[in-house]
């Protein structure tokens, strides 16, 4: 057990201790005994049926038990130092290493740049408004109305696709699972963004009202103002969160094999919806604006009948006349050209994972 | 004007009669009807039920290459090169009425008969008319009785305005037709044989010289006035020991029994601002390039400027028969070579030799 210097440790902390062990023990086999008696009751070969909110919950439940992890891990708060360069004026942040975010440096510095600032840049490379710091670095902020906001731009395009999922994995009647499968990187030339999901059912044509509650649930989403809450996981427990999506239990060792570590990768959390996924999110679901769901493709794989949902979507505080809104609805509602996902059952040498 | 009122009573009869509970009985608001000489000559307000034209604007921030590409795809999107969806094209008969114009005013100028008269003309202009709806007889609401025989009706528009700047509500309006959002509707009542697609243009070929118009229009605004302006008082002298009346309306009772003001008495008041139909206008002449139409007289309701509604006439001598009418449902000018230039018989043109008199 971590002795916090300067803390003189309690006589009875060893007692506590080994109390809450024997608690938490207690509890395990509780539960280990009701999943037997459910086995026992129903049959040894019954299982039961998946539904998208019961997995949702455990993924998060999970999320969170890995970053109470995570963050127990650190005993020590030490200090770095953050060089800020930018609006009102270039100043020295003393940090916490390994727990202060570029939004909590923000926090410090300015309204504006806590509610505007969509992605930070430390030391040159683009970084996720929430996730910790680890060294001294120079920061910087990334907003929509720069004079190139390449990343901020892609980072926006990205996220949308997540929250896309987000919507898709909760709008659908419990007898259905919905499993999520990729998005293609994010291409702003193509007009719109993308997921690509198996709905297990043969055909869906999605009419004018249905396509306009998917909308709504992403304007939902976006009001609802969540953070998305960045976690760097070993590949097991990627793999444990998502056993129960055939897609991405594919997909998580490819990533993990092509990252600097060679076996973690990087999980979202919005709400309560996890995402698997590699490149920088913006801050937060409140940056999305106007957004519209505009058209379910059809695509043919090898296995599957998966859906490609497009949509189109502009940051908020963006302001546009509906005509020219629906010139970029128009345009969205063409087949997105970004690359089909992979076939699950090919063998063929995987080059790039099909969810960045 | 009297008629949507008696539709708003009937309607909320109907209400009455439903509803069983005399709690909701009480409920409903009961629209009064009261005499013509108290009904509202003019709406300052429009109806409800009228979508808002433009929306309110606001800084998009658009780069400028962005204003060109909207600019295109706005000229691309009505400037389609193919023809329009033609429906079957009735034949004129016998009481077969067809729909009108929408002009605006644009001026009077005098013009000359061949024998030398004078004559004052209204200029009106059709500008970007279209056919944006037709509405089935079934469909029309014209009150409980039918009085009319079997119309239908066509909504014409007039003026082009920028897709841009009017409200999504007044757009969808239009985005059936596939047609620009217009500055001005208007609805004509038609027999069904005189029916048109949406999107079909009409121009001022539409009427031809020497039949004759009925206009109507919105008169100009000429604010509180007096009696003397109003109403055609004489008013009082000048001199000769008048004390303070010289433009006043004097009397107002009638005395006796009556002994009251009566409903109605003329007074000063809100002048101007109201729908008049001026009836058997002669067209004199049209120009199909600019789409003009000159009318007789200087009369025509309204100010320069002002839009106008323009019908064939419905006055008895004016009617049109199997020889003489005008191209029925509308003159098809994409379709047909039609003269720039066309004058009434009687009229002088200006290219002729001047008129000459005979000293005798």
């Amino acid at each position: 057990m971590a002795n916090l210097s300067g803390r003189r440790q309690s006589p009875l902390y060893h007692v506590i201790y080994i109390e809450r062990e024997r608690e938490r023990e207690r509890e395990r086999e509780r539960e280990h005994r009701i999943i037997l008696q459910e086995v026992q009751m129903k049959g040894p070969y019954h299982k039961k049926a998946l539904t998208n909110t019961a997995v949702k919950q455990k993924r998060s439940q999970l999320f969170t038990q890995e970053a109470q992890r995570q963050a127990a891990l650190i005993t020590d708060i030490e200090k770095i130092e953050v060089q800020y360069d930018g609006q009102p004026e270039n100043c020295t942040l003393i940090m916490n290493k390994g727990m202060s975010t570029p939004y909590n440096c923000a926090q410090h510095i300015n309204q504006m740049m806590m509610e505007r600032s969509v992605l930070a840049e430390v030391d040159g490379q683009v970084w996720d408004m929430h996730r910790p710091l680890e060294d001294n670095c120079t920061l910087r902020f990334l907003h929509f109305r720069q004079s190139d906001p390449y990343y901020a731009n892609k980072a926006f395009w990205r996220s949308a696709s997540v929250m896309l999922g987000a919507v898709l994995e909760s709008s659908f009647k419990d007898n259905l699972y919905v499993e999520l499968c990729s998005y293609p990187s994010p291409n702003v030339r193509s007009g719109s963004f993308v997921y690509d999901v198996d709905l297990k059912i043969p055909e869906w044509e999605p009419s004018k009202e249905e396509l306009r509650t998917l909308s709504g649930e992403m304007v939902k989403l976006s009001l609802a103002a969540h953070r998305f809450e960045r976690l760097e996981v070993d590949a097991s427990v990627a793999l444990k969160m998502f056993a129960d999506n055939r897609f991405k239990t594919q997909q998580i060792p490819q990533m993990a094999a092509q990252s600097t570590s060679g076996n973690t990768v990087v999980v979202y959390r919005i709400g309560d919806f996890v995402e698997v996924s590699r490149g920088p999110m913006m801050a937060g679901t409140s940056h999305l604006g106007k957004v519209s769901i505009v058209a379910v493709h059809p695509i043919e794989t090898n296995e599957a009948q998966l859906f490609r949902v497009q949509g189109v979507a502009l940051p908020r505080g963006f302001l546009l006349n509906h005509f020219a809104y629906g010139v970029l609805e128009k345009r969205a509602q063409q087949m997105n050209s970004g690359r089909l996902p992979l076939n699950i059952s090919s063998t063929e040498p995987q080059t790039q994972a099909s969810t960045l | 004007m009297a008629l949507p009122k008696l539709q708003c009573i009937t309607h909320a009869l109907k209400n009455l009669s439903l509803l069983s509970h005399p709690d909701q009985r009480a409920l409903v608001c009961v629209n009064q009807v009261r005499a013509m000489s108290r009904v509202k000559r003019r709406h300052t307000v429009p109806p409800f039920w009228l979508p808002k034209t433009t929306r309110t604007m606001y800084p998009e921030h658009m780069t400028p290459e962005n204003e060109v590409f909207l600019k295109d795809v706005i000229e691309e999107k009505y400037s389609s090169p193919l023809k329009t969806e033609c429906w079957e094209r009735g034949t004129w008969a016998k009481n077969s009425m067809r729909c009108g114009l929408i002009g605006r005013k644009i001026g009077i100028y005098p013009m000359w008969t061949k024998d030398g008269t004078r004559l004052l003309t209204t200029l009106l202009q059709v500008s970007d008319n279209q056919v944006i709806k037709y509405i089935k007889p079934e469909d029309i609401v014209q009150g409980k009785r039918k009085r009319y025989r079997e119309l239908g009706a066509l909504v014409i528009g007039a003026d082009h305005i920028d897709p841009r700047i009017v409200t999504k509500e007044y757009y969808s309006v239009f985005s059936e037709a596939g047609v620009m959002p217009k500055k001005k509707m208007s609805k004509f009542l038609i027999t069904p044989n005189a029916k048109l697609s949406p999107g079909t243009p009409l121009y001022a070929s539409h009427f031809q010289p020497g039949h004759y118009v009925d206009i109507a229009g919105i008169t100009i605004d000429r604010g509180f006035q007096g009696v003397m302006k109003r109403w055609g008082f004489k008013g009082m002298p000048a001199s000769h020991g008048v004390t303070k009346s010289h433009r006043r309306g004097g009397n107002i009772g009638s005395g006796g029994d009556k002994a009251r003001v009566l409903l109605g008495t003329k007074m000063p008041g809100h002048m101007g601002r109201e729908r008049r139909i001026l009836r058997g206008l002669k067209v004199w002449r049209i120009n199909t390039q600019h789409n003009v139409i000159w009318v007789h007289g200087p009369a025509v309701p309204g100010g320069v400027g002002s839009y106008v509604y323009i019908y064939d006439s419905v006055l008895p001598d004016h009617r049109h028969t199997q020889e003489n009418h005008p191209p029925f449902p509308t003159c098809f000018q994409d379709e047909e070579e039609v003269e720039e230039e066309l004058y009434d018989q009687e009229l002088h043109t200006f290219r002729e030799p001047s008129v000459q008199f005979v000293e005798k």
